[in-house]
């Protein structure tokens, strides 16, 4: 357990230096003279003192990335030439909106997903399981952003349902109701992709599982169907839910900043595109750091849960 | 009828039919015998004789799709073929338990040994926590796990292969079944693990005051443990009657082959072992005759074309099908 | 890789091959390959077909719905949706298959010889490999293509086909290993056939059903990709059609015209179903059991 704990720390760190290295060369990416790309010609000489100084511009490239790394490591993404606001600020106001709606539609997917699939694997083939896996079949050949973009045609425009269409967004601290509303749509829209995934990876988990010894020997133990699926099927099967919503959360945010395109929700995913269109290339890296460091940890959180739920994985 | 019911075990005309994409497999067919309380009887047959597929059958644990029983099995006076899950469920673990065949499968791999125990304890029993918790222990202990309050802990992987069958049988000794389905309970284990095993099924048998059926393909197993010896092939009982009758004056070709195909103690080293020729029969595609007719040296015209029925022997309970059996002399009895 | 959801439902099934037995592929499947042969076809030859071009203008017809002159109706700027359809599947053909040429171009020999020769090759590249994998590809797909202006086709192909390399790899490694450690595989090698031989008759054969169906699926995945970026219109630039940036190009004018979403929606859905069904099928009909990673 220890020396499996160890070797996953050490390909963290190894992931999260190559995102750092990754993240910082994007800059070199840009055509041209870096600081007037960035900041526009006109920027002022004191801006452009400030930018290299934290870029290190001046010196060899492995050494700017150790001026820029441990200016990032301090919490110093730079500053927005555009808005003038710190990157860091910025991203730190946008994420809780992604952690919302990721949070959100991961609630939805799983109290959705877990019970149907329970009830298709205990009778495969029946209606219900040909239904739903014809249903989550078809499904998982429409884009997420193909559902928003429907959702919003037909439930806010055609049906007219208020606080759901573009730019309807409240923030929590202004009106928590009137936040759940306006997030209900991305919620959902996120919700059934990820149904999808859970549903069809738990089922065909659990039909597997469900074939197993230990399954039958429960049942001579006298215990109930119930107590059968949850307790015996559901955890060894839980491992395969735990990777693929794991394996989910980098398509999940990507999803997430589809839906926030669409509606104006001044999340990451926005504020990346509009920085992508202004060219704010600083804040850009800022994000692209930030989630895919996010990414990796929550990873790396996940691989570890499903260690303590499947104790034969630390041991293979 | 009230003989019957005090008999633990009554099966008549038992058949369990597998409905597959090649057809129907008669898995088990036409078989009866019953049983006393505090008895031990042996199942043996080869693989693939059925004997497994007998024991499920019996405990009513076959599902429900693609499968079809019929005949009786009366447990106490209960008809378990055609009850409801529900009804099945309420005596299993506490009036027939099972033990499994392979350790490495049938226990649940991500729960711990302990949970496995005490669940059963807890959801039967209705014990508390702390007590299922302590009787779990207690019978780790019995079955021989040394410091059982670690391995309650433990997770099955963690174990050996005889600490997990050790496991399985406090699992299904937990509620104090009065009868004990004992299927190949040590085909998966060392030599010398199957002794102490047996040995400890033998001593749990008494000191509990269970019945056993142990079902096992290997002869020298159930040779001093059982009262009765059941022999099977093809999903059918081909000879029956007391353990002494059974090895010493069978009349049976299949059951002599057999017994000449196990090792004994007595044989000198680097005696020949016989072997049965052929293999069993595809029981997609089972003729009208005796099904051991093609591997049977006594085989004659009717045997291929009429199954003979059970017919009783001289002594009481002893039964064999056989058209040509072998003449009614002692044999000597090696065990 | 951590932004294609689709892979980690279909993945599971790296498969072990059986001879007997094969599921028919049924009518179904027939349909689908049609539907796929007709999109590479009005690809292909849009430029030939009766179709008007897709970047006319045509100010008197705006917004349009459908018409016998207009099957698909015109958009905002007064183009024809039926021709920037047919036009716009272009786009996504030519991003699934670029990318994947270059994702099993390098990924799938990368992951044969890995698997055939283990020992510290196999190690070293695995664990490179599983790095990458654990890298949230898509942030880093719209990170470089956010950077590395200006955007072209090829660059998209180039990016979205070097950051599927570890995927096919990992699953051309583990279908590889199935099959190398048969005995057939072993009983060639003691017979001294040459590793070549091994490879190209004997390994790349067997793997051939379970690559294919992959390969679909990957090109379906990687589809949907391009079109969700160029709805970030992160893909080729307007006017050029795509169906992804057509639906960027309708989400201000939903309330007007929505068969402008609608359209190419359609199309790219039902391309994507066809692709996956027809991966589906084909895996039923090699009869991949499953095996799990």
């Amino acid at each position: 357990m220890l020396r499996y704990v160890l070797r996953r720390v050490v390909m963290l760190i190894a992931i999260c230096f190559i995102i750092s290295v990754g993240s910082f060369y994007l800059i070199h990416l840009l055509p041209g003279n870096i600081t007037t790309v960035i900041e526009g010609p006109g920027a002022s000489p004191e801006n452009q003192a400030k930018l290299y100084k934290l870029l290190g511009l001046n010196k060899p490239i492995y050494q700017q990335y150790f001026v820029w790394i441990s200016n990032v490591l301090r919490g110093n993404l730079g500053t927005s030439f555009i808005s003038q606001t710190s990157v860091a600020s910025t991203i730190r106001a946008a994420l809780p909106i992604d952690l919302e709606i990721i949070f959100l539609s991961q609630i939805l997917a799983f109290i959705t997903a877990i019970p149907i699939a329970m009830r298709s694997a205990r009778k495969p083939d029946g209606w219900l399981d040909r239904a739903f896996s014809a249903g989550s079949f078809t499904l998982l050949s429409v884009p997420t952003f193909i559902v928003i973009v429907l959702m919003v045609l037909f439930i806010s425009i055609k049906a007219g349902v208020p606080h759901t269409g573009p730019s309807s967004y409240v923030s929590f601290s202004q009106d928590w109701l009137g936040n759940l509303e306006s997030m209900a749509l991305p919620a959902i829209a996120l919700a059934i992709g990820s149904f999808v995934v859970y549903y069809r990876v738990l089922r065909s988990d659990l039909i597997a599982t469900l074939q197993e010894e230990f399954i039958t020997m429960a049942r001579s133990k006298g215990l109930s169907q119930r107590r059968i699926m949850w307790r015996h099927a559901f955890r060894p099967s839980s491992v395969a839910l735990l990777g693929a919503a794991g394996v989910n959360i980098g398509g999940l945010l990507a999803s997430g900043f589809v839906v926030q395109y669409l509606l104006n929700i001044p999340g990451l995913g926005y504020t990346l595109i509009s920085a992508i269109d202004t060219s704010d290339y600083l804040l850009v890296q800022g994000i692209v750091l930030v989630v895919s460091v996010g990414v990796v940890l929550i990873n790396f959180i996940f691989d570890f849960i499903i260690n303590i739920v499947d104790p034969r994985i630390s041991r293979e | 009828m009230s003989v019957e019911q005090e008999k633990l075990l009554v099966v008549k005309d038992l058949a369990t039919t597998f409905h597959t994409a090649g057809g129907d497999l008669p898995a088990v067919g036409g078989v009866s015998f019953d049983m006393e309380r505090n008895q031990t009887i042996g199942i043996v047959g080869e693989s693939g004789s059925g004997k497994t597929v007998l024991s499920r059958t019996i405990m009513g644990l076959q599902q429900r799709t693609n499968v079809t029983v019929t005949g009786s099995v009366l447990l106490s006076g209960f008809e378990m073929v055609g009850a409801s899950e529900d009804d099945k469920r309420k005596r299993w673990g506490t009036e027939v338990a099972m033990i499994f065949q392979d350790p490495m499968t049938s226990l649940n791999p991500v729960m711990k040994v302990g949970k496995q125990i005490d669940e059963t304890l807890r959801v039967r029993l209705g014990m508390s926590k702390v007590d299922a918790k302590a009787r779990a222990i207690e019978l780790l202990e019995l079955v021989g796990i040394p410091s059982p309050q670690y391995r309650y802990d433990a997770y099955p992987g963690q174990l050996s292969g005889g600490m997990r069958q050790r496991v399985v049988i406090a699992i299904a000794l937990a509620c104090s079944p009065q009868l004990l389905l004992a299927d190949e309970p040590t085909t998966g284990l060392d030599v010398t693990i199957q002794a102490q095993i047996l040995n400890l099924l033998e001593e749990l048998k008494e000191r509990l005051e269970m019945s056993v059926v142990l079902v096992t393909h290997d002869l020298g197993v159930v040779a001093t443990r059982t009262s009765r010896i059941i022999v099977m092939y093809a999903g059918r009982i081909v000879e029956i009657g007391s353990t002494r009758e059974v090895f010493a004056g069978h009349r049976m070709p299949y059951t002599r082959a057999l017994l000449e195909s196990s090792p004994k103690v007595s044989n000198a080293s680097h005696t020949r072992l016989t072997t049965i020729p052929g293999r069993p029969p595809n029981l997609l595609k089972l003729t009208d005759g005796c099904s051991f007719a093609p591997r049977c040296s006594y085989a004659t015209d009717k045997c291929r074309v009429e199954r003979p029925e059970l017919q009783a022997a001289d002594e009481p309970g002893h039964m064999f099908a056989c058209w040509n059996p072998l003449p009614k002399t002692r044999r000597t009895v090696r065990k | 890789m951590s932004n294609f959801p689709q892979f980690s439902v279909l993945e599971e099934a790296i498969l072990v091959e059986k001879p007997e037995a094969k599921e028919p592929l049924g009518i179904l499947f027939w349909i689908c390959v049609g539907w796929i042969g007709l999109n590479i076809v009005g690809a292909l030859f849009a430029n030939v077909l009766p179709i008007e071009n897709p970047l006319f203008q045509n100010y008197s017809f705006i917004n349009s719905g459908p018409s016998l002159h207009h099957l698909f109706g015109t958009d905002d700027l007064g183009r024809d949706i039926l021709a920037r359809v047919i036009y716009g599947s272009r786009v996504s053909l030519s991003v699934g298959a670029g990318a994947m040429v270059i994702g099993f171009g390098v990924g799938a020999p990368l992951g044969m010889l890995a698997a055939y020769r283990r020992g510290r090759f196999d190690t070293i590249l695995t664990n490179v490999m599983y790095v990458l994998l654990a890298f949230p590809a898509i942030i880093a797909t719209i990170a470089i293509l956010s950077f590395w202006t200006p955007r072209s086709l090829f660059k998209i192909i180039v990016v979205i086909g070097v950051a599927s390399i570890p995927l096919v790899y990992r699953v051309i490694r583990t279908a590889t290993l199935s099959v190398a450690t048969k005995d057939f595989i072993i009983a060639a090698k003691v017979q001294g056939a040459t590793d070549r031989r091994i490879i190209f008759r004997e390994l790349t054969p067997n793997i051939a059903p379970i690559a294919i169906s992959f390969l679909l699926i990957g090109v379906a995945t990687v589809i949907a990709l391009e079109g969700a970026l160029a709805f970030l219109g992160l893909s080729v630039n307007p006017p050029t059609p795509s169906w992804g940036n057509m639906i960027n190009e309708a989400r201000t004018i939903l309330q007007v015209n929505p068969w402008l979403v609608i359209f190419p929606s359609a199309a790219l859905c039902l391309f994507l179903l066809c692709l996956n069904f027809i991966g589906d099928r084909l895996r039923h009909h090699f009869d991949v059991t499953e095996v799990k990673l």
